[in-house]
């Protein structure tokens, strides 16, 4: 007899799993990892205030969203009797924003009911938040740029104002500035596809670097490094194909080194009608649900790129944290039942 | 009364059509809820010209050089008990090359019956597909009580039987399921998780189906049902009755290079469940097939025009689609596992497919029509039947694994059938 009760996964493998909120909050452990999570935040949006950008509160709930998010279920919401979800990320909106502003940003909140297995890859949150950025007429070349003048610009000013607490946490500062001074590696994914197939590890050459792959890679890294050129058939339909290497897509990841992994995701974005509603049947979706979003595009939407960085993620990287979760103040580990 | 008559013409038909329209392209709307449909065939009150798979026949030869290898490794001479039906299907482990087919939304597979289906296929060890659009119509199962009909209902009456280490299932999600994310649904449940961490889970992409090739399902609804899924499928009042309306599932849009990336992606964000695809009976199956394991299929079905237990326009149940055995021999040697239905129901025919080139066949009409028969036992001793007829027919060519079988124990028109064709490749990862 196969156990289909449904039984929630429990901290059995060892996994330290959250406190109790009034243990978590009352930490001084945590009180501190929050204090540089705020100073990231306000670090980020004052260096994109200096670039031009428009801040806007994003969308919590719409009739689409982001459906590239490997194996994570959506969260339907009842809105009037329609099924609604909530932002898994914002994406179309982004895209849509950019009717208004050129330069937009939001700091959004996001829910992805992960599958269990990333309970145990200490680095996933079913809630989370990100630094939603798009850019109007701007190559993913400008937009990885902007990305890693972003990072380099918060963990400068971390390591700058919040040197006390830094020490508090037993952060080795060294960590954080001893790439400062080089420009982020990029490395294509085939490349890192025959890096861990040689070291031994199976990677799929035509899905996204797996979780334990992506640690492999970011354990080895001497510094943060873009991975680019994902395979199509592992990201979303907005990501543009490269219409130099059919199959290969615009798109990149930022990871971080000392095994923490990956912290933004972006790419250039497909803005023409015809290929968007082809490339939204090769991911299977249903081009119906998708009826405001097609008629924006038939209108006309500008060519953008843009990425979202996750702040739990960065903040986990820069305090120097083991689980992802000591960087939310009510943090929720898939498939744990939280506050 | 009219005066004119055309004894030369189906002159009943065109007067039916006349007086009730639109509901003549369907079977009797009273029919809806108590009959399976599908192609009709040999042993049907009206049958169709059988297809090639009913004409060929199992021909043993004298010469058995498989025997003798069964002799030595045995010591003794074998006998047909000495078959041994266990197979790999799609990645799962059965206990005969059987698995049961989709049976989607429609009222019968809804009904009890469908939940004794999944508990003697359990108890069978033979893997199940569980059909589209469940979710949507009957729900998941999870927030509220779990009833009977739910996609989880399903799945638990199925896993509560099951032995260890034998079959799995596989669940379809069809355009309309993709609204309810059915796939990710199951992916990210606590209950799926025995199945997913015990490689017997699967999800089956299904573009299309034999009964009605190049459309979608169908079933009948009454009109606040229709109303309740209008937003998610067309509804439409064909019946000239106001109470009941047809409702359809779009088909959904494939070119190669769709069904390629939806395969990838499967693959991608479901990277322990098992890829399976169902085709219906198109002129193109065979370059469909190889597209479909190139881009890393575990299995491929191929349900032919005699397939199908649910709802479909007459013009489509005995003309559109390819016969299954044609099917087969366009396909040729399958570099992976190919599954085929299409009117199984006893040993003969499953060999036939067996030999053409399939790894397992699939129960569909007959598994519903025996539970109907005995909803706690009746697809258990259909099984079981068959079981002893495969065994008496397969050690009868001389072999004793359904995987020996091949063309060479067929014999149709005359002839031997051949395969003058290339086998397909497999699986290629560099191919994006």
């Amino acid at each position: 007899m196969v156990d289909v009760s449904g039984a929630m996964p429990g901290g059995a493998d060892g996994r330290v799993l959250p406190p109790q909120p009034w243990e978590h909050l009352t930490s001084e452990t945590t009180r501190t990892v929050l204090r540089i999570q705020h100073h990231i935040v306000r670090s980020a949006r004052r260096y994109l205030d200096d670039q031009g950008f428009v801040e806007l509160l994003p969308p919590v709930i719409g009739p689409v969203t982001d459906p590239g998010i490997r194996g994570a279920k959506q969260v339907d919401v009842d809105y009037y009797g329609h099924r609604y979800k909530l932002m898994t990320s914002a994406f179309v909106y982004k895209q849509a924003s950019l009717l208004a502003f050129d330069k937009i940003v939001y700091v959004a909140p996001n829910v992805r009911l992960e599958p269990l297995e990333t309970c145990s890859t200490n680095r996933h949150l079913a809630e989370f938040h990100q630094l939603d950025i798009e850019v109007a007429g701007a190559t993913r070349e400008q937009i990885m740029e902007l990305a890693e003048g972003v990072v380099g610009h918060v963990v400068d000013a971390v390591v700058s104002d919040m040197g006390d607490e830094l020490a508090a946490l037993g952060r080795d500062v060294t960590a954080l500035s001893s790439w400062r001074s080089r420009p982020f590696a990029r490395v294509p994914h085939a490349e890192a596809v025959r890096d861990l197939v040689e070291g031994g590890h199976m990677q799929d050459g035509g899905a996204e670097i797996d979780w334990a792959g992506e640690e492999i890679l970011s354990i080895k890294a001497d510094g943060p490094f873009f991975l680019t050129d994902y395979p199509k058939g592992s990201r979303c339909f907005l990501e543009k194909e490269d219409p130099d290497q059919p199959g290969v897509l615009r798109t990149f990841d930022l990871i971080m080194p000392g095994g923490y992994g990956e912290v933004i995701s972006g790419g250039e974005r497909e803005a023409h009608y015809p290929t968007l509603i082809t490339r939204m049947r090769e991911t299977g979706e249903n081009p119906s649900k998708y009826g405001w979003y097609l008629q924006l595009s038939r209108h006309g939407v500008p060519s953008s790129s843009g990425f979202g960085l996750g702040l739990q993620r960065l903040t986990r990287f820069v305090a120097g944290l083991e689980y992802v979760w000591q960087a939310a103040a009510f943090p929720k580990v898939p498939g744990v039942v939280s506050p | 009364m009219s005066r004119l008559s055309a004894p030369h013409f189906p002159e009943r038909a065109v007067r039916d059509r006349a007086r009730k329209g639109t509901a003549c392209a369907f079977p009797p709307i009273t029919s809806y809820g108590t009959t399976l449909f599908g192609a009709s065939g040999p042993g049907a009150a009206h049958p169709a010209p059988g297809d090639l798979i009913d004409a060929a026949r199992l021909v043993p030869p004298i010469f058995m050089d498989l025997r003798l290898e069964k002799l030595i490794e045995l010591g003794r001479e074998p006998m047909y008990g000495d078959v041994e039906l266990s197979t790999e299907i799609g990645g799962f482990t059965a206990r005969a090359p059987l698995f049961v087919s989709a049976f989607g939304s429609t009222q019968i597979a809804c009904s009890d019956l469908g939940m004794a289906v999944s508990r003697q296929a359990g108890r069978l060890g033979i893997p199940m597909v569980i059909g589209e659009n469940i979710v949507p119509v009957n729900g998941y199962g999870r927030i509220g009580a779990c009833t009977p009909l739910s996609l989880l209902g399903r799945v638990r009456a199925y896993g509560e039987e099951l032995e260890d280490g034998l079959g799995g299932v596989a669940i379809q999600q069809s355009t309309e399921d993709a609204d309810a994310e059915v796939w990710n649904l199951v992916y990210s449940d606590p209950s799926a998780q025995p199945l997913l961490n015990s490689g017997r889970l699967a999800f089956e992409l299904k573009v299309g189906q034999g009964a009605k090739p190049g459309i979608g399902g169908m079933t009948v609804l009454p009109r606040t049902a229709a109303a309740a899924v209008s937003e998610q499928y067309t509804t439409d009042q064909v019946f000239g009755d106001a109470a009941s309306y047809l409702r359809s599932s779009s088909p959904g849009t494939y070119t190669e290079e769709i069904l390629r990336q939806q395969i990838h992606l499967m693959r991608n964000n479901f990277p322990r469940a098992r890829v399976w695809v169902k085709l219906h009976p198109g002129r193109d199956v065979r370059r469909a097939a190889a597209v479909a394991w190139r881009a890393g299929a575990h299995s491929v079905t191929v349900d032919g025009a005699e397939g199908g237990t649910g709802w479909a326009p007459t013009s489509f149940m005995d003309h559109v689609g390819l016969p299954l055995g044609e099917c087969l021999r366009a396909i040729g040697r399958p570099p992976s596992c190919l599954l085929a239905t299409g009117r199984m129901w006893e040993g003969t025919r499953a060999v036939k497919c067996l030999a053409l080139g399939a790894r397992g066949v699939g129960l569909g009409r007959a598994a519903l029509l025996a539970v109907d028969e005995d909803p706690d036992f009746g697809l258990q001793r259909l099984v079981e039947c068959m079981e002893l007829e495969m065994r008496m027919l397969i050690s009868a060519l001389g072999k004793y694994e359904p995987g020996a079988l091949g063309l060479e124990d067929l014999y149709e028109g005359g002839a031997y059938v051949d395969d003058p064709r290339e086998a397909l490749a497999g699986y290629d990862a560099s191919l994006r």
